[in-house]
């Protein structure tokens, strides 16, 4: 990355009638090997740098980028970015949130670090994964494991004199196993994530997971009963937890989603001015609150400021089963007259920065999982999902138990074979009764934007308890 | 042009002379413009310009790949790419990258769409369609995207070519009320074609029809698919098709050679012709793109390859490859004998299904999967339309969706939309029988 183009950029732009300019170079260093059926199919080591230019002209925006870094090139995309804005031709002039420009420098530290991974170590370290997934006992006729790591370096520059410097490594494991017995076949795939080293791999016992969801779908095979359909009350993992925070609280309340930005793609929000659905509204029980938090340590949507140069902070989205706080950038604060609360990010340089979510989890409560157990009857637990979906207003959504199982009075007695409940997000979070003291993450990849942009993000939570809901 | 085909050869060569066993290189020099539009205003003009050159070579059976950005610092990367083979790992199913020496059709990419003037514009067009349709007060919202891509491909084991790609894409969703919404595309390889008043049309006769929706009701039902939504099942199919899937058991198509997966009536291709959006001249390793018939009358006859997976299976390439995984193009059905009007008379209770979004599988194997229908969701009686629906889902499984196709209309579009219907599909409306709709409790 060459910080001098970034700079002769941001002063092209400044010579144009503007009323506010960015750069942002960003280089990329990415490792990625696959195999499948513990056998190498094919290792790619690349570098992916560029840079981006984002102009307000005339209350129009343009966004321009380019991986050709020369003067003449930052020049011509200043132009075709400033006239792209220009001729936006828009009733209502966009403008940004005012905040302050920001000079800093930050890094996320590694104590293994990936630079000094030797590809033989990832390549041994997937293939005693595959190993140790062959001698588990059941019968897995395919996997699939992915690793990639991706050092990030960003240099951010903006005409109200930010100048961010940033280095984020990051490291995603992807593992995808058919378990078959019985002529019959099971699915599941596991994703890690982490900022930070390769230290990564000895936290996540990735092989003690995946062995694990092996087992338990050979389980779903052989000796899973389904559940009588009806109203029971539904203890969900912290897994479920987390795709239901991400799914029907984080989505929806994104700013962008709810000014209607977003209407053609990933959609709309139930939660819109003048509806029924509004900040300081209920939409769950007082033991809701769920937050959306890039500042947790190492984790996969870690970040410290966002793509617009705003500090990163938590936000809290429901609060105590109300609605408080939405997810903006600057573009969607100025529109509803707040400040951007940093949740700004792009997947690369050629992509533009819009309102995403970095770490979507539930707080958690007081009881340990055992007592929110002990209190359910006739129920089911939910430890994990396989199937999954939400209409794209977020308030229809649906998972189907991966391993779960029924609890009679207070005690798990067998598997269940893909539960489901499919219902609504005020349903669902108006359902919880109680919620465990232990919250746990799982990586995930939020899709959103066009041209797509698949960001890193945490889900999690504790256990959730949901009484009388209608499980099939 | 030649010069960058000359440049593209060089890097082949000079990995080859280093000790590589096969290397495909391939420079892409593209250009991407996308208006994206909203509350039926333009929000954001994003142009990208892309200059990559992608290196893949094998070693003794051991792939790798890289990119070079401006045929800078080559040797160094070559070097370091064979110094990374050598650590890696044998695939012993590797079967070598494609051979042969081709001749290639001239691309009929349309130089047009290398620098649209004024790209709003046709974005004003599809919104001012929308609003004739459907009134003044329609809120609309999308993208219109433009591609122009120069290809330059050199393989050690023969192909070496030249190929433009172009395209052109209007995506448009009007909303007449907060829940009443029309989905509408336009998807086109030249803007001689490109009309993108259909686009905003659609949706705002949707978006019109889709007023005051009712809650719909779970069951059983016999529902037309627009070419639109349709689009998505094809992609579904279309990716189950590739060899990859197949291996990976991420397909219902696993031991169905030869089998019957779907009534007579239903035949599928792969087929990257000039009018698609994923129009080309040849694949990933220089074999000429061609139209495949995956699905012939309801019978599987082939996957979807590239060399590697060919020589797995005991066949040869179709043209579908990627580096590891061949992958589909541009699926088409084959048209059918009634028309539009026929299919709807068909039916007697019934659904009229629009466009659906966030399909996702328990199970890719076995096929089982729900999908959220969005936009218009009609409830047809005696063949007409009675009422606006909303909030309900298609749970079922892909298997038994394809053996129920009872009817495929003469009428087809073209169509794609976001990664929710891609690959791009020349799609007819369908009629199938029978699927399962579930809602919320």
């Amino acid at each position: 990355m060459d910080k001098e183009i970034v700079d002769f950029a941001l002063d092209c732009a400044r010579e144009k009638k503007v009323e506010y300019a960015e750069v942002r170079g960003q280089s990329q260093v990415q490792d990625g090997l696959m195999l499948r059926n513990g056998v190498m199919e094919a290792y790619v080591s690349a570098v992916d740098s560029g840079f981006c230019v984002r102009v307000i002209a005339n209350g129009g925006i343009g966004f321009a980028s380019t991986n050709k870094w020369t003067k003449e090139e930052a020049r011509r995309v200043v132009n075709m970015a400033h006239k792209y804005a220009e001729a936006a031709r828009r009733k209502e002039k966009l403008v940004f949130s005012k905040e302050k420009g920001v000079k800093t420098k930050w890094i996320v530290d590694q104590k293994k670090k990936i630079e000094n991974v030797s590809p033989e170590e990832k390549i041994s370290t997937l293939t005693e994964v595959n190993k140790d997934l062959a001698s588990s006992k059941v019968k897995i006729p395919a996997t699939m494991t992915s690793c990639s790591t991706n050092l990030i370096a960003k240099y951010f520059v903006n005409s109200e004199g930010s100048r961010i410097t940033s280095y984020v490594p990051r490291i995603g494991v992807f593992i995808f196993i058919t378990v078959a017995e019985q002529g019959k076949t099971e699915q599941a795939y596991e994703q890690f994530g982490y900022s930070g080293g390769w230290e990564a791999f000895s936290k996540w016992k990735v092989s003690e997971k995946i062995v694990h969801d092996a087992k338990v779908l050979k389980d779903v095979i052989t000796k899973a009963k389904t559940v009588k359909p009806g109203n029971m009350d539904l203890v969900c993992g912290p897994e479920v937890a987390g795709i239901a925070a991400h799914e029907s609280c984080g989505h929806p309340m994104e700013a962008d989603r709810i000014l209607g930005r977003e209407m053609s793609q990933a959609g709309r929000s139930f939660i819109y001015k003048g509806g029924p659905y509004w900040i300081g509204k209920r939409i769950g029980s007082k033991a809701v609150t769920v937050v959306d938090d890039p500042t947790v340590d190492h984790s996969y949507g870690y970040y410290e400021y966002d793509d617009e140069g705003v500090k990163a902070k938590r936000r809290f989205l429901y609060k105590e089963g109300l609605i408080n706080e939405f997810l903006q950038n600057r573009e969607s604060a100025a529109k509803l007259g707040v400040k951007s609360n940093g949740s700004s990010r792009s997947i690369n340089y050629d992509r533009e920065a819009i309102v995403r979510m970095a770490n979507t989890f539930v707080l958690p409560g007081e009881l340990t999982e055992k007592e929110l157990i002990e209190d359910v009857k006739n129920g089911v637990y939910m430890k994990s999902f396989t199937e999954w979906n939400i209409d794209d207003k977020r308030f229809n959504q649906r998972y189907v138990g991966r391993e779960a199982y029924m609890i009679e009075n207070g005690e798990l007695t067998y598997p269940v074979a893909r539960p489901v409940i499919e219902t609504t997000t005020q349903k669902f979070w108006t359902a919880v009764d109680a919620v465990s003291k232990k919250v746990e993450y799982a990586a995930a990849t939020c899709g959103k934007g066009d041209p797509a942009q698949g960001v890193p993000v945490y889900t999690g939570g504790p256990c959730l308890r949901l009484r009388e809901v209608f499980v099939k | 042009m030649t010069d960058m085909l000359s440049k593209t050869e060089e890097i082949m060569k000079k990995a080859k002379t280093l000790g590589a066993d096969h290397v495909i290189t391939r420079t892409t020099v593209g250009k991407y413009r996308q208006v994206r539009f909203s509350n039926s205003q333009v929000d954001i003009t994003v142009a990208w310009n892309d200059y990559t050159t992608d290196v893949a070579l094998a070693w003794k059976k051991r792939l790798v790949a890289t990119q070079i950005h401006g045929f800078k610092n080559v040797d160094t990367k070559i070097k370091q790419l064979l110094k990374l083979a050598k650590i890696s790992q044998e695939n012993p199913m590797f079967g070598g990258f494609a051979q042969g020496s081709f001749r290639y059709p001239k691309s009929k990419a349309d130089r047009k769409l290398e620098s649209l003037e004024r790209p709003a514009d046709h974005v004003f067009e599809a919104i001012e369609a929308a609003e004739k349709e459907a009134g003044r007060k329609v809120d609309s919202g999308g993208i219109l995207f433009t591609k122009f891509e120069d290809v330059y491909i050199a393989s050690s084991e023969g192909p070496v070519g030249v190929d433009s790609r172009s395209a052109i894409e209007l995506s448009i969703r009007a909303f007449s009320e907060r829940e009443a919404s029309g989905h509408g595309v336009e998807c086109c390889s030249n803007l001689k074609d490109f009309k993108p008043a259909r686009a905003g049309a659609k949706a705002g006769e949707i978006a019109k029809m889709a007023r005051s929706p009712k809650l719909g009701d779970e069951g059983v039902y016999d529902i037309i698919f627009d070419p639109l939504i349709h689009g998505s099942l094809l992609g579904v199919w279309g990716g189950m098709a590739s060899a990859y899937s197949v291996l990976l058991q991420m397909s219902v198509f696993v031991d169905r050679i030869g089998k019957k997966v779907a009534p007579e009536t239903v035949s599928l291709r792969d087929n990257p012709a000039a009018y698609s959006m994923s129009n080309r001249v040849f694949d990933d390793e220089g074999v000429p793109a061609k139209e495949n018939t995956f699905v012939d009358c309801g019978v599987l006859k082939t996957y979807l390859h590239n060399a590697s997976t060919a020589k797995m299976f005991k066949t040869k390439t179709t043209g579908n490859a990627g580096l590891v995984a061949p992958t589909p193009w541009s699926i088409e059905m084959d048209a059918g004998e009634m028309s539009k009007d026929e299919l709807f008379e068909d039916v007697k209770e019934g659904l009229y299904l629009t466009n659906t979004w966030y399909t996702r599988f328990q199970n890719s194997a076995k096929g089982d999967f729900s999908t959220i229908p969005r936009d218009g969701i009609f409830l047809i009686r005696n063949g007409e339309i009675k009422q606006s629906l909303k909030d309900l889902r298609i749970s079922d499984n892909v298997l038994t969706m394809l053996g129920n196709i009872a009817a495929v209309s003469k009428e087809r579009q073209h169509v794609h939309w976001w990664g929710e219907a891609d690959p791009p599909s020349l799609a007819p409306f369908i009629l199938i029988k029978n699927v399962h709709i579930t809602k919320s409790r």
